[in-house]
C-alpha cells in the first residue's frame, strides 16, 4: 500500500540479521558434509512425511481452490561484525516454519505456522482455505521430484566454518582500509551468511527442495581530511562457498570502499536539469532494474497496473538493446536453483533486441496467460506469499567501446555507482541514487560527483538508449536486496556501459 | 500470557547464568495478526497467523552477541544458550559492553499509555471484510470511468512483549495496532497509470478514518495525478504535505543517533546547541502519548522513557543516545531510538498558506532519493501539484529536490496546523522557500 515499502531497493543491507557460527540448534549433531548435501532434510530433520504434507493440502483445499501448496523453510544466519577495530560483535537468527497457501483463480490464501506438527499445519491450512467457499474434493496426487541444477555448489556448509575462520576476514578488511590512507579514521566491516534450506509441495504434485546459501563481506569507511568527512562502503559475496573469501577478496573489499570514500573529498554536487547520462558497467543495472524491470514483473501487469502492460510484443527499445533476468548464473545472489513455488531456475528475455517478449511469472500469472511460469515466483520467508520478483538482471552487450560513448558527450554525466533506486509502476517513473560519478565536458571524463538523484521514466529512458557498450559486468555484491509489498529478497544485476540521451539529473543549482 | 512470558524469560536469565553467562537480556515477544485484502470486489488475499520470537543479548567475560530463535521449548532452548556462549566466548573483548547500571532504571513512570483497544476481541472476521469492502467500494465508486485497479487493506495486529535482564530490569507491554489503506490506478495518456493511494494506522480502532474516507482519499490523490509532466528546473518555494515529511525529516535525525556521532558519520555531531534549523521548528520525541503508536514506558535498554525537546525553535538540544554508545562517547545515555516525534504546528492551514506564498509547489509524493548522515547532502525525487495563489494549476511529476540539510532546514519559513495523527511521527505540512527543483 505505502509507496515507500512497496518497492524500494536497498544496496547495501550492511546490518542484516545473522547467526550462529555452528549449526542449526535443532541438528542431532553435526552432519559430515555428504549428509548434509543428502535430499529429504525436512523429512529426516523434522519427520516431514508425504503423507502428513498430503493431508495438510487436503485441508488447504477442503474448501475448493485450484491449487495448495506447503513451504518448509529452516534458515540459519549469521553475522560477526567488526567496530573500532575488534570483531566484538556477533547476532544470529534462527527462522524455521512452513507456509500454507491456497490458490483460486487470484486470490491466495495463507497461513503458517512455527510449529511442525500436524495440529498447527492443519490450522494453518484452515486459514488458507478461507480464501474459497465451496466444497472441496481430497486430490489424488502422485508426487514427483522437480530435476534441477546446482548454480551454487558448496564444498562446506557454511554453518560448518568455525567463527575462528571467519574472524581473520573481517579483521583484514579493517587492517587493510587502514594502511591504505593516514585519512582513514573509521572502519566498520563485517561477514554475514545465511543459509536458507526450502522444501516445496503442492498439489498438482511438485516436491522441490533446495539449499539456498547467501554470504557478503563488507567494509563501511569513514576518511578525515582538512576537517570534512567523507563516507563509503563496498560488499563482495553471493551464494559462494567460503572458500570464495580469498586474500584477493579480503584487498578487493578494502581497497574499493577505500578509494570510494577518497574520490569523494573533490566531488561536487552537479547542476541540475535534463542532460545525457552515461551509465558505467556493473552496479548502474540498478537502474534496469527499477526503470524496467519492475514494471514487467507479470503481477503488476495482470492487474493492469504497469506501465508496460500493454506492450508486450511491440518495440520499446532500439534494435541493440536485450534485457534478461537469468537465475542460472553460478554464485550470483539472485540465482536460484528452483523458484520458492517448485519452478526449475531459469533465463528468462524480457527484451529481445528491442521488442518486449516476455513478463517475468510466477504460478498465477502463467495461468492468467496462459504460459509456463518463468520461475520468478519467490518470498522473502514462509510467512509470505509468492510474488513474481526479479532474479539477476541484466542487459546483454552492445558494439561501442566505451570510450567511444563517453567521447560522443559533449555535457553530462557518468553514473559509476548507485546506492538505491525506486519506482512508480503505474507511471513509469523511477528514480535512482547516484552516491558516485563523473561529469562529462567535451567528451572526456572530468569533475567528480556525488549524492544525487537521477529521475526518469521507464518507457522513455528504454527508448532513449542510444548505444551500448561492449563491457558487460554483473554486480559482486551478496548485500542487495530488493524490496516489493513488504517483503526483501536478494538479488543482482549488471549492465554494459551505455548512453542515455536524456534524463533529469536532480542537481544543487540551474544549469 | 504474559506470566507465562516472564516465566519463560525468568528461566532462561536463570539457565544462562547458571551456564557460565556473566550478564543476560531477555526479550520475549509474540503477534497475532490478520490481514485481507480485496480486489475487483473479492478477496485477493487472506493472511492470518501467530509468531513468537526470543532475543538473548549475552554478556561474557567482558564480551557480547546477540542470538534470536522462534523455537520456544526448553530443550531446544537450553542447547541455544550453550551455543549462544560458545559463540560469544571467542569474539575480541568490547570494554564498552554492559548492562545498564541498575540505578538508571528507576524512575519509570506508571502511566496507562492505552495501547491496546478494548474491542480487539469484538473486532470478527466478517468486520474486517466488510471495512475493506467499503474501503474499496469508496475507492471505485469516487475513481468512476478513469479506474483501472483498486485494492484495498486492512492490517491488524495484537502484540506482547516482555523484556527482562540479570540486574533486575523487568518490563513488559501490551499493543494493538490497526491498519487501513487503499490504492488506485487510473488510466491517463499513452501508457501512463498514475496511482494514488491512502493509508491510517492507530492503536484503537475508533482513530482510524472512516473507511469511505480512506477510499475516496485514495481515489482522490491518484486523479490529481493525471497528466503530471515535468516543468522547467525552478527556484521556488514547496510545501511538504504533513504524511510524507517522515521521509526528509529522517535523514536529518539519522545523524542525531550515538553510533553514527562516535563512528564520525554525522554532521550533527559538533552541532549541539547551536541552531540547526529555522526558528519554526521545534521537535519532540513524546513516549507518554495516549495511545501512541510507538508510546513506551521504557526503551530497549531497559532505561525509563521521558518526554524530550531534541530541537528547540531551531536549537539542537539532545541526540539520541542509548546505554553502549554513551559509554563510548563518555557522556550520559538518552534513548537509543525514537518514541513519537512531534513537530509543533503552526497557526494557519494549508490553503491559507497557498494563497499567500504565489507560485510553489505542493509535494505530495517522494520517490528513490536518499541522504547522506556523514555530509548532510541529500537528494530526492519528487511528485505534486503546482499552484499559483492558491489555485491548482497543474500536476508534476519526474522532478527532483537537492540540498544539504544543514542548508535545508534554514529555508523552513512556516509550519501549516494539519498534524498528520495516523503515524507514530506526527508531523505538519511544512513550507519551504527557495528550493531549487529540478526537471526539465
Amino acid at each position: 500500500m505505502n509507496k515507500m515499502s512497496r518497492r524500494s531497493f536497498l544496496s547495501i543491507a550492511a546490518t542484516t540479521a545473522a547467526a550462529t557460527l555452528y549449526s542449526p540448534f535443532w541438528k542431532r549433531g553435526l552432519y559430515s558434509l555428504s549428509n548434509a548435501n543428502e535430499p529429504r532434510y525436512f523429512e529426516r530433520e523434522f519427520g516431514i512425511s508425504e503423507k502428513l504434507c498430503e493431508k495438510v493440502l487436503a485441508k488447504a483445499l477442503s474448501n475448493g481452490g485450484d491449487f495448495a501448496d506447503l513451504y518448509f523453510e529452516h534458515t540459519v544466519s549469521n553475522w560477526i561484525g567488526l567496530e573500532d577495530g575488534k570483531v566484538n560483535r556477533a547476532y544470529s537468527n534462527i527462522s524455521l516454519g512452513v507456509g500454507i497457501r491456497t490458490v483460486k483463480g487470484e486470490q491466495v490464501g495463507y497461513g503458517f505456522t512455527q510449529d511442525l506438527n500436524e495440529k498447527s499445519m492443519l490450522e494453518a491450512a484452515v486459514t488458507a482455505a478461507t480464501i474459497s467457499n465451496f466444497t472441496g474434493k481430497k486430490p489424488e496426487i502422485r508426487y514427483s521430484w522437480v530435476q534441477t541444477k546446482n548454480y551454487y555448489p558448496l564444498k562446506t556448509l557454511l554453518t560448518e566454518i568455525p567463527i575462528e575462520s571467519r574472524l581473520p576476514l573481517v579483521q583484514g578488511v579493517n587492517d587493510r582500509c587502514f594502511s591504505l590512507s593516514p585519512s582513514v579514521v573509521k572502519v566498520n566491516a563485517g561477514f554475514s551468511d545465511e543459509q536458507k534450506r526450502i522444501f516445496i509441495i503442492s498439489s498438482e504434485g511438485i516436491k522441490a527442495e533446495d539449499l539456498q546459501p547467501r554470504n557478503f563481506l563488507y567494509a563501511n569507511v569513514v576518511l578525515e581530511k582538512n576537517g570534512k568527512r567523507e563516507r563509503a562502503s563496498w560488499n563482495i559475496g553471493g551464494r559462494r562457498d567460503f572458500s570464495f573469501y580469498t586474500d584477493e577478496v579480503v584487498s578487493e573489499v578494502a581497497r574499493t570502499a577505500v578509494e570510494r570514500a577518497k574520490i569523494l573529498f573533490e566531488a561536487i554536487q552537479p547542476p541540475a536539469g535534463e542532460m545525457p547520462v552515461v551509465l558505467g558497467p556493473g552496479v548502474t543495472g540498478v537502474l534496469l532494474h527499477e526503470a524496467i524491470g519492475h514494471g514487467m514483473e507479470a503481477d503488476f501487469n495482470r492487474k493492469k497496473i504497469s506501465t508496460y502492460s500493454s506492450l508486450l510484443g511491440k518495440k520499446v527499445a532500439e534494435p541493440f538493446v536485450t534485457i534478461v533476468d537469468d537465475g542460472t548464473i553460478p554464485g550470483l545472489a539472485g540465482s536460484i536453483n528452483v523458484d520458492d513455488e517448485g519452478t526449475p531456475g531459469q533465463k528468462t528475455i524480457l527484451v529481445h533486441r528491442g521488442i518486449l517478449t516476455s513478463y517475468m511469472h510466477d504460478k498465477i500469472s502463467a495461468r492468467h496467460y496462459k504460459v509456463n511460469p518463468t520461475g520468478n515466483g519467490r518470498r522473502e520467508s514462509y510467512q509470505h506469499y509468492v510474488l513474481p520478483r526479479m532474479r539477476n538482471t541484466y542487459m546483454e552487450v552492445g558494439p561501442e567501446t566505451p570510450g567511444d560513448i563517453i567521447k560522443s558527450v559533449k555535457r553530462g554525466i557518468y553514473v559509476q555507482d548507485v546506492s538505491n533506486g525506486q519506482v512508480r509502476i503505474g507511471e513509469g517513473d523511477f528514480a535512482f541514487y547516484v552516491s558516485q560519478g563523473r561529469m562529462i565536458e567535451e567528451g572526456k571524463l572530468t569533475a567528480p560527483i556525488k549524492d544525487i538523484n537521477i529521475m526518469g521514466n521507464g518507457p522513455k529512458m528504454l527508448m532513449n538508449i542510444s548505444m551500448v557498450g561492449n563491457d558487460l559486468e554483473m554486480t559482486k555484491g551478496g548485500g542487495g536486496m530488493c524490496g516489493k509489498g513488504g517483503q526483501g529478497v536478494p538479488c543482482a544485476f549488471g549492465q554494459p556501459t551505455c548512453l542515455v540521451k536524456t534524463m533529469t539529473v536532480g542537481g544543487v543549482k540551474n544549469a | 500470557m504474559k506470566e507465562e512470558m516472564l516465566n519463560l524469560a525468568d528461566w532462561v536469565t536463570k539457565t544462562a547464568r547458571a551456564s557460565g553467562a556473566d550478564d543476560s537480556r531477555v526479550t520475549i515477544n509474540s503477534e497475532r495478526f490478520i490481514e485481507i485484502s480485496y480486489r475487483e470486489r473479492k478477496p485477493e488475499n487472506i493472511r492470518e497467523a501467530s509468531t513468537r520470537g526470543l532475543n538473548l543479548e549475552i554478556y561474557v567475560t567482558g564480551r557480547y552477541s546477540s542470538q534470536s530463535t522462534s523455537d520456544l521449548r526448553k530443550e531446544s532452548l537450553k542447547k541455544f544458550i550453550t551455543n549462544a556462549l560458545t559463540t560469544t566466548k571467542l569474539l575480541a573483548e568490547d570494554p564498552y559492553r554492559s548492562l545498564p547500571d541498575p540505578k538508571y532504571y528507576e524512575g519509570r513512570e506508571k502511566f496507562n499509555l492505552e495501547l491496546t483497544d478494548p474491542e480487539y476481541l469484538n473486532f470478527s472476521v466478517e468486520n474486517r471484510h466488510n471495512l475493506v469492502k467499503t474501503i474499496e467500494e469508496a475507492c471505485l465508486s469516487r475513481g468512476g470511468e478513469r479506474v483501472i485497479s483498486v485494492s484495498a487493506m486492512t492490517y491488524d495486529t495484537h502484540l506482547s512483549l516482555v523484556q527482562m535482564t540479570s540486574n533486575g530490569f523487568e518490563g513488559s507491554s501490551e499493543s494493538t495496532v490497526y491498519y487501513a489503506g487503499a490504492s488506485l490506478t487510473a488510466r491517463d495518456e499513452g501508457n501512463r497509470r498514475p496511482s494514488g493511494s491512502e493509508s491510517a494506522m492507530s492503536v484503537k480502532r475508533k482513530d482510524l478514518p472512516h473507511p469511505e474516507l480512506i477510499g475516496q482519499e485514495a481515489a482522490r490523490r491518484a486523479l490529481e495525478m493525471l497528466g503530471a509532466k515535468k516543468i522547467k528546473t525552478e527556484k521556488m518555494p514547496v510545501i511538504i504535505e504533513n504524511r510524507i515529511v517522515p521521509r526528509i525529516l529522517s535523514g536529518f535525525i539519522s545523524a542525531m543517533f550515538g553510533r553514527n556521532i562516535q563512528q564520525r558519520q554525522s554532521f550533527l555531531a559538533e552541532k549541539k546547541g547551536q541552531k540547526v534549523t529555522s526558528e519554526s521548528l521545534t521537535l519532540i520525541d513524546d513516549p507518554f502519548l495516549k495511545s501512541g503508536l510507538s508510546s513506551r514506558l521504557f526503551d530497549s535498554d531497559g532505561l525509563p522513557a521521558k518526554k524530550r525537546v531534541l530541537i528547540e525553535e531551531g536549537i539542537l538540544k539532545e541526540f539520541y543516545i542509548d546505554w553502549y554508545y554513551s559509554r563510548k562517547l563518555n557522556c550520559e545515555p538518552t534513548t537509543g531510538s525514537p518514541s513519537n516525534l512531534i513537530i509543533h504546528e503552526g497557526k494557519r492551514s494549508l490553503e491559507e498558506i497557498m494563497k499567500d506564498i504565489g507560485r510553489g509547489i505542493l509535494i505530495t509524493g517522494f520517490i528513490g532519493g536518499n541522504s547522506n548522515s556523514t555530509t548532510g547532502d541529500m537528494s530526492i525525487g519528487i511528485f505534486g501539484k503546482l499552484f499559483e495563489n492558491g489555485e491548482f494549476v497543474q500536476p508534476v511529476a519526474e522532478m527532483n529536490i537537492a540540498d544539504n540539510h544543514l542548508i535545508f532546514w534554514k529555508k523552513l519559513v512556516e509550519i501549516a496546523n494539519d498534524t498528520w495523527i495516523y503515524s507514530d511521527w506526527r508531523t505538519p505540512s511544512l513550507v519551504f522557500q527557495d528550493v531549487i527543483v529540478s526537471g526539465e
